[in-house]
This record gives structure tokens, C-alpha cells and sequence, in this order.
């Protein structure tokens, strides 16, 4: 079966200075990964040159078989982005229409909206619990019930790939734990790869299957027993780091 | 002065008819670059194609000619522009600043080493509504055509890229192309549309009827039909006001967008109290 | 670096330097005007005598010129500045204003010549002594004669030895003026209309008083004010009142509110020169004021037949 994802050698970087240095791993379909590491070490740079916003110096990503720079099926990929570039609190667009920006992906010329979208749209924001504001301006919502809307735009297309970079930063503990339960059950049973962005590499041992560690090059890649058991790891980390990550799973 | 008196007279009706067409474009095309924080670009891209005049009229080319000759020049600076706010590491705003000083200084420039023209050069700047001919009625129909149906097939696209360009591009979105089209479709208005109704209204017309509008819209593609009513509406009264009243017309349009504005601006505080 | 930056300096200090010199070679009397017609008539009276410039470039409007450095110093290394008056050309005043008045002879073309008042632009009264004022003189040849023969002072004072031949070259040009302004009078008395619309700003106010003429324009005396769609609406009703099958437009700005109104009513456009300056084309034809003048008259033998 085809990796949903694979990186080999990565090395990017921006105007000169590096962020990556040979990263290189691959991801089995229904993967739930979270993606972890100390503040600069390129995380946010590996997601964006794993969707094609960042063209790597050198080295190669594959997207379910086919190379980046040849994929063009991005109905398969939700992506939910750190923070939106410049986000504007009067930008115009109901929650519909943001939700419904994500059926373009994939589409071809002329893009046309159908029936088929709309009932997409229905049904993911009935999901997210988010129907009931549907007509309200994205920028008036809360940064929570904001966090759900975009990724409901990420899931409209129903991928079998999600990417999510640093998704619940911003929010309380209670809407927090929604949200990871909700890509849990994604997980679970739609058997959905999850590659998740966090730095809050305590809380996600509960839920990912594997670690993926970040320091510009891979410290550690692969399931959490392995990490969890390995002296490696502990010599790192220290045992109360490692013991962090672990009590959880 | 009545309405019926105000409509026999030709140029009124071409005034009318042309400033609406045009209203609508700047409008609708407003919300894009207001939204992108390119909103002086036409009064940047108004400059660039004073410089381009001068550099027609340096080789002496003249009024059909002149106008061919003009609109490459003025698009390849749009999407200088453009590849100033990627490349260089500056802001839209900044990019459109370099190019609008360029555009004038070069202007400036020819017009001295040529050592004169035919034609007084800064005469160019200021349309004058009031002096539609039929041939620029036609040409303010064609550019009409043109951008609508522009906007209307990348409408998604240029929605997605407005809202956030990383997200858009991840949908598989080509930005750049996007980009340009915006950048192209506003360049093309500015030069056409300046020779009829002046720097001073295109400027006003591309953010005004967009900013208002803005201001009460729930929705994008309501602000965007929004904009539009707003910019005819302003127009038609704006010109029908200047008639009754004996002001100068293209300064009337400009203020009457200016109270628009104030007005949408109340409006949305005490919707908001509500 | 630093060397780099020196020798530009240098470089710029010197080379206007150079070109000065090849001027005060030729030994001519040097003469900077601000208008055409008193570039026209100090060259035809200065003769072989004198070295005339305009510092209007070929193709600029009066109204919208800025001197640049290069101007002002020209006037200083000149021996005449001859202007009209201080209401035509406000920005001779910042250039008079920095010369040394014991080298440089300042001449008001227009000394001693009374200014007609303006009309007012409905709306916009002015009081007492800033009522608008019509500083284009010239365009009354009794008038141009006047400032041909200050010009004429001017030459003399300056350059006394050649009195004789200075005073003979604006002999020739006031005949010349003169029987111009006889055949205005005899062919414009012969004309069935008596009115003339012009679309561009009040300048012919002196010319339409001279020959019992009625004269509208579109635009005030400031060339910047704009008309609005009421007054083109009352200038078309004029036209179809008064059957005026021609309307005028002047030269060098834009002659679309003549046409505008041309094909409101069905009338013909054609060129009334007021004769601020000319095009670059014109110069290279070698036109005069008198020869732009006498297409003048044509062009309104025509209009108002």
C-alpha cells in the first residue's frame, strides 16, 4: 500500500539560513502523527513544504504515491494553517462561504459551485456543531468557534489526509479537548491520517499513534512505545521529559 | 433644471451611461484590492500611464495609437508591482508608492528632455466626465465586458486568494496566476477609464463604493454587489446633483461617496448595538 | 567611494559652467520671455542684436509651468527678462525675486496697460481688489503695439548704441500690427454673428472688446477651474439660440469640451489660438504671433459668417 506521505533528505530553508537538514520519514495511511519540537526548529517550514508552499532545497515529498511538485489531488489533503496570514476581523465572508471555499480544492477550471457542494458543506458544519452560525461573519466569531469553522472547510472534502499546524494554541482547555477529540474520532473511524503540528508534546501522547521529533533534523520518528522505551530517548529528554510525553499513552 | 431637461442633453446621458459602467468596475474590483491592502494601486497605475503618455509622445505616436501603445506599458509595470511586493521583501503598499513616483518622474522627465510636445502632458491626468465621446462609451462597454466576465469565471479563485493566500494555494489555487489577473484586470481600467473621467475619480471610484460597502455586507458576495449599487447610485447622483446645483461634477461624485461612506459607517454602530 | 562622490560634485558644479560660456561669447544682447508673443517681438525687434529664449518649453500651458533651477539661472545670466504682468505669470515673481536687479533689466511687457475685469464665475464673487482679472493683454493688437514699444524702452536703455536699429525693427513690426488690426476691423464688421463661444478658459476677453464682439468660454480665467454640466448646458443653449454653427477651442489642452459641445449641436470646431505658446510643430513651421493671428482671423471669419 501506498505511504500517504513520505519525505526523503528534505533539506528548506528561508534566504539562506536553514530550518530543515535532511529530514526523511513516511507516513502509513490512518497514522495519526504528531509532529513536535522546540520553537524554531521547523515544523511550520516541513508542513508547508509538504503541501507545496515552500519548494525544498533539496529532497523529495511524495503525496500518496506521486511526487509534490505532480500532485494535483488536493481534495485528498484538509490543511488548518497556524494562524491565517493577515487575518482581517472585517473580512467580509459569511461562515458558508469560508466553509464552502474548501470544495475548490481539486476542482478544475471553470470552478463552479453544485448541489453536491452544498450538501458537503451541510453536512461537515452539521459535524462541527457549527450550523447554527452559518450565516455570521468569520471575523466576529470567537478564536474557538473560528478554529472550527476552518477546519470544517479543512474536512469538507472529506481527505484522507489532514494537516494541522499548531491548531488549539489560541484556545481554552475545555475547547481544546473538543477538538482533539474530535480528530481522534476522525482517526478512529474514518481512519483519516493525522499529521499534527504541536508543541504541546505532553498532551499529545494520549492521542497520536506516532512521534515525530523536530530539532531542524529528525531526533526521533515512530510509534510511542518505541520512544517510550527507548534509553535513547531518556538520555534526550531526561527521564521527567520522557515520563511527560509517556504517562498519557 | 429639471430631470427631463438634464436627460435631453447628449452629454449628459453619455456622462450617465459611461460613469455607471465604469462605477461598477472600479466597485467590484475595489473589494479585491481593498481587501489586499493594494487600494492606491489605481492612483499608483494612474501615474505609471502619465509616464507611459509621455513616452508614447516622445516617439510621437498619436490618439489611436497612443492608446495600443500605452496599455503594455502600463500592464507590464501592474505586474511590476506585483513581483516588487513578492521579491523585494515590501509591502503592496510600498511596491505601488516605487512605481506611481517612478511613473510620474519618468513623465516628467521625457516631457523635459523631448523639450515639449504637441499636447500639454499634465492635461492628460484630468478626464473630464462631461466629455465622453461615443467611441469611449463603446470602449467603457467592451472594458466592462472584459472585467466582468474576468471576475465572474475567477470569482472563486479571487475569493479563495483574497481570504488567505497560503490557504488558497494549498487548494491547489495558482496564486500567481490569480494575482495577476487582479492586477492586469485593474490595470486595463485605469488606463482606459483614466482618458474619461481623470486620476481623481478612477482613485476615488476603486476604493470608495468598496469601503462603504465593507462596512455593511454580510457576505462576500454581498459586499461585492453592494459596492456596485453603491458606485452607481453615487455616480447617478453625484452627476444629477452637479447638473442641479452648479458644481463641478467629477469633485461632486467624490463627495457624495464620501457622505456614502459616513452614513454606512453609522449604519453598521447602530446594527451593531442591536 | 568618497572620491567617487567628489568628482560628481565637481562635475556638476562645473558643467552648467561650460555651457555659459559659449553663450557670452557671441557677444549678443541676452534676452529670457516668458510668453510667445513677447518672445516673437523681442526677437523681431533685438534682431541680429539679441539672443532670445522662451522659457516656456514647446507644448506647455503657462498655467501649469513650474521654473525649474535651470530657468532661474538663465534669467540671471540674462541682460532682459521681459514678463507680461504679475496676474498672467505669478511665478515670474519668485524668479524676479532672486535676481540682481543692477545686471539683469526686469520688464513688465504689460506696463501702462489697463487690465479688463474678468467675468465672475457664478458663485464664486470675489470683492474689491481681488475681483478676477483678464491678464491677456496682448490679444488687443493696440496693446501688443504698447508692449512691442516697451519692449522696444527696454532694448534702448540697455543697449543705447544700436538705438537706430532697434527703433527701425519695431517700425516694420508696429506697421505690421497695425494693418493686422485693420483687417480684423474690416472683416470681422462684415460678419452676420456677432457672438463666440469658446471652449477653454477666458482669454479672449480683450480681442471680443476690441471689435465689438460677444464672448463666452466654458471655463473661468484660471485654466484649473473645471465647468460644470449646468454651465455647458447654458452654453449650449447659447449656440442654439444665437445659430452659431462653429465653436472654438484653444490650443494645447484639450479641445474635448469644444467637441462635447459641437456635437450637442450638431456645430464645427475650430482653433482660436490665444497665443500663450506654441506646439513643437508650430515652432519648426516658424509661426508668428502675427501669422498665428491672422489664422485667427480666418478661423472667425468662418465661425461667425
Amino acid at each position: 500500500m501506498n505511504a500517504a506521505l513520505s519525505a526523503k533528505n528534505l533539506c528548506a530553508g528561508y534566504h539562506g539560513s536553514e530550518a530543515l537538514k535532511d529530514v526523511s520519514f513516511s507516513v502509513t495511511p490512518g497514522d495519526y502523527i504528531g509532529i513536535c519540537g522546540p520553537n524554531g526548529s521547523g515544523k511550520s517550514t516541513l508542513v508547508k513544504v509538504i503541501l507545496g508552499l515552500l519548494p525544498p532545497t533539496t529532497g523529495e515529498v511524495s503525496l500518496f504515491g506521486t511526487p509534490q511538485s505532480q500532485f494535483k489531488q488536493w481534495q485528498r489533503i484538509g490543511y488548518l494553517p497556524q494562524g491565517l496570514q493577515f487575518f482581517n476581523p472585517h473580512f467580509p465572508a459569511t461562515v458558508d462561504e469560508v466553509v464552502r471555499l474548501g470544495r475548490l480544492a481539486g476542482k478544475r477550471f471553470p470552478k463552479r459551485f453544485s448541489r453536491e457542494d452544498a450538501l458537503a458543506v451541510e453536512r461537515t458544519m452539521e459535524w462541527m456543531g457549527i450550523s447554527h452560525i452559518r450565516g455570521s461573519m468569520i471575523g466576529e466569531l470567537s478564536g474557538g468557534l473560528r478554529q472550527r469553522v476552518l477546519l470544517a472547510r479543512a474536512l469538507v472534502n472529506d481527505p484522507e489526509l489532514v494537516v494541522l499546524d499548531e491548531p488549539t494554541t489560541a484556545l481554552d482547555p475545555e475547547t481544546r479537548e473538543n477538538f482533539y477529540k474530535i480528530i481522534y474520532e476522525m482517526n478512529r473511524e474514518k481512519k483519516v491520517t493525522v499529521l499534527l503540528v504541536t508543541h504541546d508534546s505532553a498532551t499529545i501522547g494520549k492521542y497520536a499513534s506516532h512521534l515525530l521529533y523536530l530539532d531542524k533534523q529528525v531526533i526521533f520518528y515512530g510509534n510511542f512505545d518505541d520512544f517510550c522505551n527507548s534509553t535513547e530517548m531518556t538520555g534526550f529528554f531526561g527521564e521527567h521529559g520522557q515520563h511527560l510525553v509517556c504517562h498519557r499513552h | 433644471m429639471n430631470i427631463t431637461e438634464m436627460l435631453s442633453y447628449g452629454f449628459m446621458q453619455r456622462a450617465l451611461i459611461g460613469g455607471s459602467l465604469i462605477a461598477i468596475l472600479c466597485s467590484v474590483l475595489g473589494i479585491f484590492l481593498v481587501l489586499r491592502r493594494l487600494s492606491l494601486i489605481g492612483d499608483g497605475l494612474a501615474h505609471v500611464t502619465f509616464g507611459s503618455v509621455a513616452l508614447a509622445m516622445f516617439f510621437r505616436l498619436q490618439s489611436v495609437y497612443l492608446t495600443l501603445a500605452i496599455i503594455p506599458i502600463v500592464l507590464a509595470c501592474a505586474m511590476g508591482i506585483l513581483k516588487l511586493a513578492q521579491k523585494a521583501k515590501i509591502y503592496g503598499d510600498a511596491a505601488i508608492g516605487i512605481v506611481s513616483a517612478l511613473g510620474i518622474a519618468t513623465g516628467v522627465m521625457l516631457a523635459s528632455i523631448a523639450g515639449g510636445f504637441n499636447v500639454d502632458l499634465f492635461s492628460y491626468l484630468f478626464g473630464n466626465i462631461l466629455s465622453i465621446t461615443s467611441s469611449e462609451l463603446i470602449i467603457a462597454a467592451v472594458l466592462f465586458v472584459i472585467v466582468i466576465t474576468g471576475v465572474c469565471i475567477f470569482y472563486n479563485d479571487l475569493f479563495a486568494s483574497t481570504f488567505d493566500e497560503e490557504l488558497a494555494k494549498s487548494s491547489g489555487i495558482d496564486t500567481d496566476r490569480i494575482n495577476a489577473v487582479l492586477v492586469l484586470l485593474t490595470a486595463l481600467t485605469v488606463v482606459l477609464a483614466m482618458k474619461v473621467v481623470g486620476i481623481m475619480l478612477i482613485s476615488a471610484l476603486l476604493i470608495l463604493p468598496a469601503v462603504s460597502a465593507l462596512q455593511i455586507a454580510k457576505g462576500f458576495k454581498t459586499a461585492i454587489v453592494c459596492a456596485a449599487c453603491i458606485g452607481v447610485c453615487t455616480v447617478v447622483v453625484g452627476i444629477s446633483l452637479s447638473f442641479s446645483m452648479n458644481l463641478p461634477t467629477g469633485a461632486t461624485i467624490v463627495i457624495i461617496n464620501f457622505l456614502t461612506f459616513l452614513c454606512a459607517f453609522a449604519a453598521r454602530n447602530v446594527l451593531r448595538r442591536s | 567611494m568618497r572620491w567617487l562622490v567628489a568628482s560628481l560634485l565637481v562635475f556638476i558644479l562645473i558643467a552648467p559652467g561650460c555651457r555659459q560660456q559659449e553663450q557670452q561669447k557671441n557677444g549678443k544682447l541676452q534676452v529670457v520671455t516668458t510668453l510667445f508673443p513677447l518672445y516673437d517681438f523681442a526677437k523681431r525687434i533685438g534682431g541680429e542684436k539679441a539672443q532670445v529664449s522662451l522659457l516656456l518649453p514647446p507644448g506647455v500651458e503657462p498655467h501649469s509651468f513650474e521654473p525649474r533651477p535651470e530657468d532661474i539661472v538663465r534669467v540671471n545670466r540674462a541682460d532682459l527678462f521681459i514678463y507680461t504682468n504679475p496676474v498672467m505669470e505669478p511665478w515670474a515673481a519668485s524668479i524676479v525675486a532672486g535676481v540682481d536687479r543692477g545686471k539683469v533689466a526686469i520688464v513688465e511687457g504689460g506696463k501702462g496697460i489697463p487690465l479688463m475685469k474678468a467675468p465672475e464665475v457664478k458663485g464664486h464673487e470675489h470683492e474689491g481688489e481681488h475681483a478676477a482679472v483678464d491678464p491677456h493683454i496682448w490679444l488687443d493688437l493696440d496693446n501688443a503695439r504698447l508692449i512691442a514699444l516697451n519692449i522696444l524702452a527696454a532694448y534702448t536703455s540697455k543697449d543705447p548704441a544700436n538705438k537706430a536699429y532697434y527703433q527701425q525693427n519695431a517700425a516694420g513690426l508696429t506697421k505690421d500690427l497695425a494693418a493686422l488690426d485693420q483687417r480684423y476691423r474690416e472683416t470681422l464688421a462684415k460678419s452676420s454673428k456677432k457672438v463666440f463661444l469658446h471652449g477653454g478658459h477666458y482669454a479672449f476677453g480683450y480681442l471680443a472688446k476690441r471689435y465689438g464682439l460677444k464672448y463666452v468660454s466654458a471655463s473661468a480665467v484660471n485654466a484649473d477651474s473645471e465647468p460644470t454640466p449646468a454651465k455647458l448646458a447654458e452654453l449650449v443653449q447659447l449656440m442654439r439660440s444665437e445659430h452659431l454653427n462653429y465653436v472654438y477651442t484653444e490650443e494645447l489642452l484639450s479641445p474635448r469640451l469644444a467637441e462635447t459641445i459641437a456635437r450637442e449641436t450638431g456645430a464645427q470646431v475650430l482653433m482660436l489660438s490665444a497665443g500663450h505658446n506654441l506646439s513643437r510643430d508650430q515652432f519648426e513651421r516658424g509661426e508668428t504671433f502675427i501669422s498665428i493671428m491672422e489664422q485667427n482671423l480666418k478661423n472667425l471669419q468662418a465661425g461667425l459668417q
